[in-house]
């Protein structure tokens, strides 16, 4: 029964950080790798300010969302547009961005890491503190609970948004100016820097979220938790929503039966493994519906 | 001379082994292959090696040479299952594997090693045989890039469709990518572990796969000559930045990224389009295209019969029928 | 280029005999609900250029993509030479002798003109062989290629090149070139594979008049060499006059004529088929 409280809470926090990760896959085609960086990179700036004035976690949490959507508003502006206007074919396209991201990724791991000299921080300084609750035979802590909260109503907004959004871009591109496409008002390009600027506030929400729980990160741990998204998103299917809650709880799932059957050194194996396993067997994932194969 | 070699030993070793492990991403990279299986395999051949080294005192050169065949073979097992994903997902699928290389390598107990890896890796490797050796595959890999193969490869990259009605066998193309790929990368990591002695699952992870692809990145994956420089830049810029002092990660940052987002086909591209852009200004101006001719409407109209096409067509023919 | 030819519109194609170079035997190729080629017989006799016309969605391409095994068969053989090769890869066609242009002009863009017309020369080489991957190649023909990487274009690509009188361009990049030109060069790659049947996919789409009527001439100047057979598969039906001798019409995945091509084309089944589609079109 603790495993399961478990898993649910771990596997909010997945979905929060996989969520950003999809909404930009699944409409406007962009895989942001540096997606791990904005994560990052938002807990640490509220890391410093915290280091300044004490704040209570709204706050925090205010802090992580606005410079996670700033962060992800000038990669799109200063990096992901330029590569899109110059590239020849949508393939090369494709990885260029996926390149790109993993360039610029460097850019705030390498600040954090000369200013912490690798070593985890975490939020000290704010009101914030954790309670642990007692259900009957089960703990589960107030952040817990919160990230649950959080996790599940933001997957149900970014959901319908989701649809929205790609009714109207569909509509769109087939030329119909339907209610819905004119109600969003907006071309493609807003909607391209819109929805990469939900991504980032939800990076950065689940950076300050994540950090809250777990109590501290280091300037790594964007990193392999991108992988995991991404094998969160590949085993749900590219544009699925369903999918990727569906994702998120199951690599939660597994990891927490392997964590709790073995040593602690292969959990991060599952979600290499599941990558390599889902590409093999079934590309598109369990609920995606994009084109995966050449051939 | 010598002082300036011996004093730098250790780099330029780092630059043989950075650049065939730079060759191991970018041979497939320029066949449209989006495989960096390379970095895992350069984690097997080392250890591949390492252990043959310690168990069986193999000399240097039969190591090497059985852990490249290992890690081609492994290439082309991995190539027949992946190969027809598409760019993207393929690419994640290799790296994938790379980094369960790794967990595989952490958790392997005594055998690995464990998180500490193997040490004592003593064998008859000697310098002339690292430079002779990278010389070869070098070599090889320069050879493909001219003549036949060399243009059969850009249609495998650029147009599947024209490759095959030119004759190419495309899915024979990639396979060999993926083999070609696995010795490589096995071959920098048997030749690493020789001359450091020691191999552990901290010189394979994610940063290993950052570094190839930087080195690709910022050289340019079209042609050897990117991954050399590539190779040669990565090795040598953190020495000739430490002037920066403690923001040195934080300037690598930004030339990777700005080589990322600007320059698309690395420092070698910028070249290519030089190149080019001089030789058009040098040539007599070529007819302009042509704007003033419009193309004409796809369906004629058939009613009136085949002789209203008569009318419009030109004197060149000397007139139809 | 070679000098131009009258039109000859009264060859007597009926009259050729022997085994047809290509064949096609009830062909058909359905998508799912789709008959995209829904059971077509046709022969093609060597030193004939063939038309195939039709409306947008006729089927044409697909037929092309199935003749060229890019697209499988539902249904039905496809023969050269009297021999069936429905089941061999596309790369095999090459070597059967086989070449083809595509819809849309389709050059590598970071080779120069000679370059990509040697791509083509480069799969007759093959001829009988099949390529293996790139360890397998001798080094000393490695090394002759690298040598002559830089040097003058084989014999191969300079005939091609002065077939289609494209001198001057072998050290131009299609990106740098008209539209017409560039698609000369795509005839260019497909003559250096010294094929037998050449497929020609609308190869004047976007041309005007004056460039579709050196492609018809080039294509007439062709055929009287040698025996080789084209297929040209066409919109204009000007081009398809003064080029083919026999053209067989095409409407939903079907053939509904065939012939010399001012019978064909005043057919009233294949008016209707053109005639129909306008009508709809303008309503």
């Amino acid at each position: 029964m603790q495993e399961l409280v478990s898993t649910i809470s771990l596997g909010s926090i997945y979905l929060l950080f996989a969520l950003g990760l999809s909404l930009t896959w699944g409409t406007i085609d962009i895989l942001n790798f540096a997606h791990g960086a904005i994560f990052m990179f938002s807990t640490f700036t509220a890391y410093l300010v915290l280091g300044h004035i004490q704040l209570p976690l709204v706050a925090v949490i205010l802090i992580g969302i606005v410079v996670g959507a700033v962060l992800s508003l000038l990669i799109q502006v200063l990096a992901f547009e330029p590569i899109l206007k110059r590239a020849r074919t949508k393939r090369s396209a494709e990885m260029q961005i996926l390149i790109g991201g993993i360039g610029i990724a460097t850019i705030p791991l390498a600040i954090a890491e000369e200013q912490t000299k690798s070593n985890p921080f975490g939020l000290t300084g704010s009101t914030f503190s954790v309670n642990v609750w007692h259900l009957g035979s089960v703990r589960i802590t107030n952040i817990a609970v919160l990230t649950i909260i959080v996790g599940l109503l933001l997957w149900g907004a970014t959901a319908l948004w989701f649809r929205r959004s790609k009714q109207g871009l569909a509509l769109r591109s087939i030329g119909v100016d339907s209610e819905v496409s004119s109600l969003m008002g907006i071309n493609r390009r807003q909607l391209a820097l819109v929805t990469m600027a939900v991504s980032g506030g939800m990076a950065g929400l689940a950076g300050i979220l994540f950090t809250a729980s777990l109590g501290a990160i280091t300037p790594e741990s964007g990193d392999i938790l991108l992988i995991k998204a991404f094998a969160i998103i590949i085993l749900g299917g590219v544009g699925s929503m369903v999918g990727v809650a569906f994702g998120a709880f199951a690599l939660a799932f597994v990891e927490t039966l392997v964590l709790t059957h073995t040593s602690g050194s292969w959990t991060d194996a599952v979600a290499f493994g599941l990558i390599f396993l889902v590409l093999l067997a079934r590309p598109a994932g369990l609920f995606g519906r994009k084109e995966v194969r050449r051939a | 001379m010598t002082d300036w070699y011996f004093a730098n030993l250790v780099l330029i070793q780092a630059t043989l082994t950075g650049l065939v492990m730079a060759l191991s991403v970018q041979v497939p990279l320029r066949m449209g292959v989006f495989s960096f299986a390379g970095v895992g395999s350069y984690g097997v051949g080392a250890y591949a090696a390492a252990l043959l080294v310690i168990h069986m005192q193999m000399p240097a050169l039969a190591a090497i040479g059985l852990a490249m065949l290992l890690t081609a073979v492994i290439g082309l097992l991995l190539g027949l299952v992946i190969a027809r994903l598409a760019g993207l997902y393929l690419a994640m699928a290799t790296v994938a594997f790379d980094l369960i290389i790794g967990v595989v390598a952490t958790n392997g107990g005594t055998f690995t090693g464990g998180s500490t890896g193997l040490y004592g890796v003593l064998s008859d490797f000697t310098m002339p045989m690292m430079f002779i050796l990278t010389l070869i595959v070098l070599g090889l890999v320069i050879l493909s890039e001219h003549g036949k193969v060399g243009r059969r490869v850009h249609a495998v990259r650029d147009d599947q469709q024209l490759a095959a009605s030119a004759g190419i066998n495309v899915r024979r193309y990639r396979l060999a990518a993926f083999v070609a790929s696995g010795a490589l990368g096995g071959l920098a990591g048997a030749m690493n572990v020789m001359v450091r002695s020691t191999i552990g699952p901290l010189d394979i992870g994610f940063g290993l796969i950052v570094l190839a692809l930087t080195m690709i990145i910022v050289g340019g994956a079209m042609s050897w000559k990117g991954a050399v420089m590539g190779a040669i830049i990565f090795t040598w810029l953190p020495t000739l930045l430490e002037f920066v002092g403690k923001w040195q990660t934080l300037l690598y940052g930004i030339i990777v990224a700005t080589a990322a987002v600007l320059l698309p086909r690395g420092i070698h591209g910028v070249f290519v389009d030089l190149t080019r852009w001089w030789q058009r200004r040098r040539r007599e101006p070529v007819a302009p295209p042509p704007a003033e001719t419009a193309p004409e409407p796809d369906l004629e109209p058939l009613m009136t019969g085949p002789t209203s096409g008569t009318a419009s067509s030109t004197s060149l023919l000397g007139g139809t029928a | 280029m070679s000098s131009v030819q009258p039109t000859e519109s009264a060859t007597p194609v009926q009259a050729a005999v022997g085994t047809p170079v290509l064949e096609l035997r009830d062909v058909a190729v359905h998508f799912g609900g789709v008959k995209a080629v829904d059971g077509i017989s046709l022969a093609l006799q060597p030193g004939l250029i063939y038309g195939i016309i039709g409306p947008n969605g006729s089927g044409k391409t697909t037929l092309i993509g199935a003749i060229t095994r890019l697209t499988g068969l539902t249904r039905g053989d496809l023969l050269f030479d009297g021999e069936s090769y429905v089941s061999a890869p596309p790369s095999r066609l090459v070597d059967l002798g086989v070449a083809r242009t595509f819809q849309t002009v389709r050059l590598l863009p970071d080779l120069d003109v000679a370059r990509n017309i040697q791509v083509g020369a480069d799969a007759r080489g093959g001829r009988g062989a099949t390529d293996g991957p790139a360890a397998r190649e001798s080094v000393g023909a490695r090394l002759k290629g690298l040598v002559s990487g830089g040097s003058a274009p084989s014999p191969a690509v300079a005939a091609a090149i002065a077939r289609t009188g494209l001198e001057g361009f072998e050290r131009h990049y299609p990106d740098e070139l008209s539209y017409g030109t560039q698609r000369r060069i795509e005839i260019a790659r497909a003559m250096a594979m010294n094929p037998r049947l050449l497929l020609l996919d609308e190869p004047t789409a976007g041309m005007n008049q004056a460039e579709r009527a050196e492609i018809s001439a080039l294509m007439r100047d062709m055929r009287s060499e040698g025996g080789l057979c084209q297929l040209l598969v066409e919109h204009d039906v000007q081009m398809m006059i003064d080029t083919c001798d026999y053209v067989f019409a095409m409407n939903t995945g079907r053939l509904i004529a065939e012939g010399e091509p001012r019978e064909v084309v005043q057919n009233p089944l294949v008016q209707e088929a053109y005639l129909g589609r306008k009508f709809r079109e303008h309503a």
